[in-house]
């Protein structure tokens, strides 16, 4: 093997049968999927049976580290799980920031793949070339903090370990992956690992990286990170975390839904703006593996009924889903809220919008306080929002029902609460009322993983009104946005595939990349190539997604975003209608080169050489 | 008082940046194993870079001292090994009450790059920093550097 920056093998793990097996690639493979969230969806593209049941044996969890991962350059450290998805029946990928992937390429792999189902519950404990398949028992039943701690001590601290929580055991089909508290949240990949009786990863690596030309590298590293650090947007999210930009959501665009989307501006932001909050609870700052901006944030409560309370957050998205779309203005309580889903492995934006849902059910009648057991209402949030997430966590009463987000309790509770259930393909929305950025409603629905700000991230387009080749974007209007949109997601793929966070993305934009990746890895790309690999990447997924049977007929918005025009703020009077959403659909599939339902074409397939 | 990498544990969020800055820069390959420093990370509200302090924490030169074939010796505060002479009998690693001697094929620790330590200039938090500690910032050292429990 003499390819740089890579280490050319894939390790396969059949939980069945217990047996470990390498394959190898070469250069051709890496240049058409990259890393990351290329080669993860590639492994579940080709090895899912058509039809698997996502949590059955026959799903493929797959996780790999961006191109970039183990390499210094800044934030360039994340990693790709991916699967069929228990909430959507879509490909979903999930990235996160842990050290896991990093430390997998240390063991001398590029990519996991996880197949078929353990016995018993299990965990992988990888060392270089030495896979085995341990015994969980002890470890079943235990939160994310514990696990880690537990492995750690066993194989020593300089492990890396993910791993899921109760929810994921309990089959949520909102549960999260977690490491090093940082979580691969969306779509329920926990509840994948929980099928397989898996409960962690453990993995230790000892093997040198080995990039094309080290000195290039350094040099560049270095130039690149002073530039970041003089960045405006370096200084506030070092300051203030993701939420740094909640205000002007809030109040200049009118798009911070609130109350399980009844209003779009939070009267009582203030209350939960990092520009309060920062200076009294955050205790120092985090990162992400590999992070040079670091906007996580260490928020500690030390006084109060939440003393005790630690959490890597408060992040933006769950400064909304726990907070402004559940109407809970307490700051301690969205905090303790946080690490309860944390700690139980739920993703935090689903966990929020489900419980935001059954605030809004409670209010207008459909369910009742009997029902509940408690007063799970809007004006109680600060009491209700973390005792719900721990009922979600362990299944427990009312939970139990909520555990698997809202498409699934709307389905249970039924007498009219699909009306209130806000979702795309069964994934509930992060931070940005749509009616107010109509590409960005596209983006919603065209995401592979259901509504998801990070697929085609274009709300930074429609809000700040310029980015990449753009400009001038008016986020009330539908002109063009199905082009822009599939570009984006494009775009989005590409950083993805090569691990580097999308925070990053206004930075590096695509010009800068090749010459990064010709120091990391010795192979040359144009801007075109590697957003034709982005390009090749989403079509997988939408293939995928297409012969799982979820097409054009499943990506559209929900009740609420179709028909009730925002109430309130900037943004006051607009929805997306029917019409509109039809049009940017129907553009949208015609940017891609997919049929009206969206399917990709043979012909799109063979341009981008996927089989 | 001699320049040291003194660390700020206050101000590191556990991004390792400065373990792979490390190891290209002497190695020209990455290996978190090989980095003259280490980031600990214990749990969500611990981590902190452990950084050869150039046995000032120490105070007792240990590995100098134990050291049979006087493969180590100390000057303005760098501790370096002479591959020469040294015969990669692990003395100094086991001696080394911080571990911050280490070996592969010889011996070997942090040498401050010569004077410009990579991982500082890549500390994007300045978690790490070149100068004369404070008196207090002994104690504080010799505390976080203690091995794990």
């Amino acid at each position: 093997m003499n390819m740089k920056g890579y280490t050319g093998r894939i390790l396969k793990v059949d939980l069945t049968t217990g047996h470990p097996h390498v394959k190898t690639f070469d250069e051709k493979y890496a240049r058409k999927y990259l890393g990351g969230q290329g080669f993860a969806v590639e492994i579940v593209y080709h090895e899912m049976p058509a039809g698997a049941d996502a949590l059955g044996p026959d799903n493929v969890l797959a996780m790999a580290p961006g191109a970039f991962n183990g390499f210094p350059i800044g934030t360039g450290g994340k990693s790709a799980f991916a699967a069929k998805s228990p909430a959507t029946g879509t490909l979903a990928e999930s990235i996160m920031g842990g050290s896991i992937g990093m430390e997998l390429r240390h063991a001398g792999y590029d990519a996991l793949e996880i197949v078929g189902k353990a016995e018993s519950p299990s965990y992988v404990f990888i060392e270089d070339d030495k896979v085995e398949i341990e015994d969980a028992s002890d470890l079943w039943g235990k939160d994310t903090r514990v696990v880690p701690e537990t492995l750690k001590k066993r194989h020593g601290w300089d492990v890396k370990v993910a791993c899921i929580g109760v929810a994921g055991e309990k089959l949520s089909k909102i549960a999260c992956i977690d490491c090093d508290d940082r979580q691969a949240g969306r779509a329920g990949l926990g509840a994948v690992m929980g099928a397989k009786n898996l409960k962690a990863i453990v993995v230790r690596g000892t093997k040198d990286l080995v990039p094309a030309d080290p000195n290039k590298l350094l040099e560049l590293a270095y130039k690149y990170q002073k530039i970041y650090e003089a960045a405006p947007s370096f200084i506030e999210d070092t300051k203030y975390g993701t939420g740094e930009f909640l205000g002007w959501i809030n109040k200049e665009k009118g798009v911070f839904p609130t109350r399980n989307w009844q209003e779009s501006v939070f009267a009582e932001r203030e209350k939960i703006d990092p520009y309060y909050w920062a200076p009294r609870y955050v205790t120092k700052n985090k990162a992400c593996f590999s992070c040079t901006k670091p906007c996580g944030k260490l928020f500690e409560v030390k006084s109060g009924k939440f003393t005790g309370v630690a959490i890597d957050g408060i992040e933006y998205e769950t400064l909304y889903s726990l907070g402004g779309t559940c109407g809970n203005a307490d700051v301690e309580s969205v905090a303790r809220a946080n690490e309860i889903c944390d700690v139980l492995g739920m993703d935090t934006i689903s966990a929020g919008v489900t419980i935001g849902f059954a605030m809004e059910l409670m209010q207008r009648g459909i369910i009742t306080e009997k029902d509940v057991g408690f007063k799970c209402t809007f004006d109680n949030a600060s009491e209700a929002v973390p005792r719900m997430c721990e009922m979600m966590g362990n299944r427990t009463g009312f939970g139990d029902l909520l555990a698997d987000g809202v498409k699934v309790a709307a389905k249970r509770i039924g007498k009219g609460s699909e009306r209130y259930a806000i979702h795309t393909k069964g994934l509930e929305p992060p931070a940005y009322d749509v009616r107010g950025m109509k590409g960005h409603g596209l983006a919603y629905m065209t995401s592979t993983r259901g509504a998801c700000h990070l697929r085609a991230g274009f709300y930074a387009p429609e809000l700040v009104g310029k980015f990449w080749k753009w400009e001038g974007i008016d986020r009330f209007s539908t002109a063009n946005k199905g082009f822009m949109v599939s570009q984006t997601e494009n775009f989005m793929c590409v950083y993805d595939s090569i691990g580097l966070c999308k925070f990053s993305r206004g930075f590096y934009l695509i010009a800068k990349l090749p010459e990064l990746l010709e120091a990391v890895t010795g192979m040359t790309f144009t801007e075109e190539e590697l957003l034709k690999i982005g390009e090749r990447v989403h079509n997988m997924k939408g293939a995928f997604n297409a012969r799982e049977g979820v097409t054009r007929k499943d990506w559209l918005l929900p009740p609420r975003i179709l028909e009730d025009p925002i109430v309130d703020g900037p943004s006051k009077g607009h929805k997306i209608s029917i019409e509109e959403m039809n049009l940017m659909l129907d553009d949208y599939m015609k940017a891609r080169g997919w049929t009206s339902e969206g399917v990709p074409t043979p012909e799109k397939m063979k341009e981008l050489d996927i089989a | 008082m001699v320049k040291m990498l003194v660390p700020y544990p206050e101000n590191c969020t556990g991004c390792r940046f400065c373990e792979m800055a490390c190891t290209i820069y002497h190695d020209g390959t990455i290996n978190h194993a090989d980095a003259r420093l280490q980031v600990h990370r214990r749990n969500v509200k611990i981590d902190f870079p452990s950084v050869c302090t150039n046995c000032v924490s120490c105070g007792e030169d240990c590995c100098v001292m134990h050291c049979p074939v006087d493969a180590i010796k100390k000057e303005n505060g760098i501790v370096s090994v002479d591959e020469e002479l040294c015969t990669a009998c692990g003395t100094c690693v086991e001696v080394c009450p911080f571990g911050v001697m280490r070996m592969e094929e010889k011996a070997f620790n942090c040498d401050l790059c010569g004077g410009d330590p990579t991982c500082v200039k890549f500390c994007p938090t300045k978690a790490i920093v070149y100068e004369e500690p404070k008196p207090e910032q002994y104690e504080k050292i010799k505390k976080l550097l203690a091995p794990e429990a």
